[in-house]
């Protein structure tokens, strides 16, 4: 090769020796940012894609009771779910928990929000105390409030009687459903700082100016409110919903810690349903397509989401 | 003139006045109920086992029993669960930053085939806790002999917050100008040294703040820890406290005592990034 370029006139030398070093540049270019991007999709793709896979073909398999697949079975243990009696209250249940943890949390954890935009004083240690249950594990909480409202020890009667509110003990989870009521309520608890400060980073970006404008127009509170506040925060609280959703519909340790479901699965959901068929009872397809269930109904809430941030991404452009 | 000027102004401060107070009775009900459950925890950690159960209970501790913080630590291995929720969150925080920064950068700074779809992914993947995929979770893992391992824990945690992390991080990136990195590459930089010795420094409020809140979340996590581990020297602090929950007796205030250890370090972490973080969500995970 050497011999040939030398013999080779000067001037078409240079574009030809040019050209395989550029072309290999422009190749390298070309692959370089998927090298960049490689070990966090080989990452995703072992820990999550697989098991997804894993997840569909046990949900379309025999699965013993040890976890080996015995071969195709179609729609068998979808059909075994549904037509289980138990699956329509768990469903129900997971509908009910869902919706009023989110929209409670969500109307609270707005209003929280406005009053901590507020300027005050204390207002920095206000705020850090609100944020205080979202650093705190789940497990913890809910078993801190598996005791505060225990009938014979709890702390929530005690402190009543000692206040003089009540003069005996008040049994606070005479039914399951009254239990999965303060399941809820503690799900509550713990959403509410996510939301609060999601509203709040979009509160403090709203410029001043427009509330004073409004004011001069003679614009009462509430007509700043919703003419104002709310259309500016409205993307923050679409995004802090929606993910809340999906949080609050996989949430687990709540339910696990204070009633694992029981009695008779009153006040399971579809997590702790799918844990118990596959751990406990060795149905480990079944609990698959119990999962393909839930992650069905994820993946429409996450693909509206996703339209919505990749479409907002683009109006930003 | 300055008649009707006082009156003016007198109901309008009157009104204030009542709108301040107002304001600090919601703040502090709300700081008192928020605080409420780690208040009964305190209280319930201080107490014995028979004051726990007396019929007459007090809510606070009659004499506060310190020894119960003492205590735990030689009735469970609570140092080898503190050590293995160390190993997991600093483990998985450390691989998810090593796959993260990359992947971020080349969002930020490349344009590729596969850009759009990528971050498509890296959003509904942020969708997915891991409970829903436990059982796949189960089997790949047993396929991998990690089942039972602190290192299967510490790949789980990585992964399942990666999504994030990318997010985050892309943020931080693209709220910095490239222009020095240019400048860096002019001068005869490679890319990787632009971005370990131009931008990684300046993003470091960033990477920090994604940092520890992915420390925080492996921290806490605790659903494929339950799963996953089944001996006792592999358990995390949020599996592990459950020792106390046995199945006849819960020992409530070894369960407390041992919980505010777990929640200690989280809350001084959490409390350092609190003001970053919202902006990182803001600039990162909300506004695209």
């Amino acid at each position: 090769m050497s011999t040939a370029t030398k013999s080779a006139p000067a001037g078409e030398r240079l574009p030809a020796q040019k050209n395989p070093g550029s072309s290999g540049k422009k190749l390298f270019r070309k692959v370089e940012p998927y090298i960049w991007i490689a070990p966090s999709v080989i990452l995703m793709a072992v820990f999550i894609l697989v098991p997804i896979l894993s997840v569909f073909q046990m949900a379309t398999s025999d699965v013993s009771r040890a976890g080996k697949i015995k071969g195709f079975n179609g729609v068998d243990n979808f059909v075994k779910v549904i037509n289980n009696p138990s699956f329509s209250l768990v469903l129900k249940n997971t509908i009910v928990w869902t919706i009023a943890v989110v929209v409670i949390s969500t109307v609270l954890g707005f209003m929280l929000a406005l009053v901590l935009n507020n300027k005050f004083r204390g207002r920095k240690v206000a705020r850090a105390i609100v944020v205080f249950p979202w650093a705190t594990t789940l497990v913890i909480q809910a078993s801190a409030w598996d005791f505060i409202i225990n009938t014979d020890y709890g702390t929530l009667n005690t402190l009543l009687m000692k206040i003089g509110l009540i003069s005996a003990p008040v049994n606070w989870t005479p039914t399951p459903e009254a239990y999965f009521a303060w399941e809820i309520a503690c799900g509550i608890f713990v959403t509410i700082p996510f939301v609060t400060f999601c509203v709040l980073s979009g509160l403090q970006s709203i410029d001043a100016s427009y509330y004073e404008a409004a004011t001069v127009d003679g614009a009462g509170y509430f007509q700043k409110l919703f003419s104002i506040t709310l259309p500016l925060v409205k993307s923050s609280l679409t995004v802090a919903t929606v993910l809340n959703i999906i949080y609050v519909f996989n949430s687990f340790p709540i339910i696990w810690t204070m009633t694992k479901g029981d009695p008779a699965n009153h006040t399971d959901t579809l997590v702790t349903y799918l844990y118990k068929l596959a751990f406990y009872n060795g149905k480990q397809g079944e609990a698959s397509a119990v999962s393909v269930i839930g992650f069905v109904i994820l993946l429409i809430c996450a693909s509206v989401y996703m339209i919505y941030t990749l479409r907002k991404g683009d109006e930003d452009l | 003139m300055s008649e009707p000027n006082t009156a003016l102004k007198k109901p309008v401060s009157v009104k204030k006045v009542i709108l301040r107070l107002l304001l600090y009775f919601v703040v502090l009900d709300v700081c008192i109920i928020t605080l409420y459950p780690y208040f009964a925890m305190l209280c319930t950690a201080l107490k014995s086992r028979a004051e726990i159960f007396s019929p007459n209970g007090t809510v606070l501790p009659i004499t506060a029993l310190w020894s119960n913080f003492i205590d735990i630590w030689s009735r469970a291995p609570m140092a080898r669960y503190m050590l293995n929720s160390v190993l997991i969150a600093g483990g998985s925080t450390i691989i998810a930053m090593l796959c993260g920064i990359p992947a971020a950068y080349a969002l930020a700074r490349m344009k590729f085939k596969g850009q759009t779809a990528f971050l498509g992914v890296i959003i509904v993947s942020q969708m997915f806790a891991p409970v829903v995929l436990l059982i796949g979770i189960y089997k790949v893992m047993l396929s991998m002999g990690l089942t039972d391992s602190i290192l299967g824990l510490i790949f789980i945690n990585a992964a399942f917050n990666q999504a994030f992390t990318v997010w985050l991080l892309r943020g931080t990136f693209m709220g910095i100008s490239a222009e020095m990195e240019q400048a860096a590459t002019i001068d005869g930089c490679t890319r990787v040294q632009s971005m370990m010795k131009v931008l990684l420094p300046v993003a470091a409020p960033g990477i920090v703040t994604t940092l520890i809140f992915i420390f925080i979340n492996a921290w806490n996590e605790y659903t494929v820890a339950l799963c996953l581990i089944s001996t006792d020297g592999f358990k995390p602090l949020t599996v592990g406290i459950n020792t106390f929950n046995g199945y006849n007796i819960i020992e409530w205030q070894y369960l407390f005592a041992a919980s505010i250890f777990a929640i200690i370090p989280v809350v001084i972490l959490f409390m350092c990034i609190e003001k970053n973080l919202v902006s990182g969500l803001a600039s990162g995970g909300v506004k695209g």
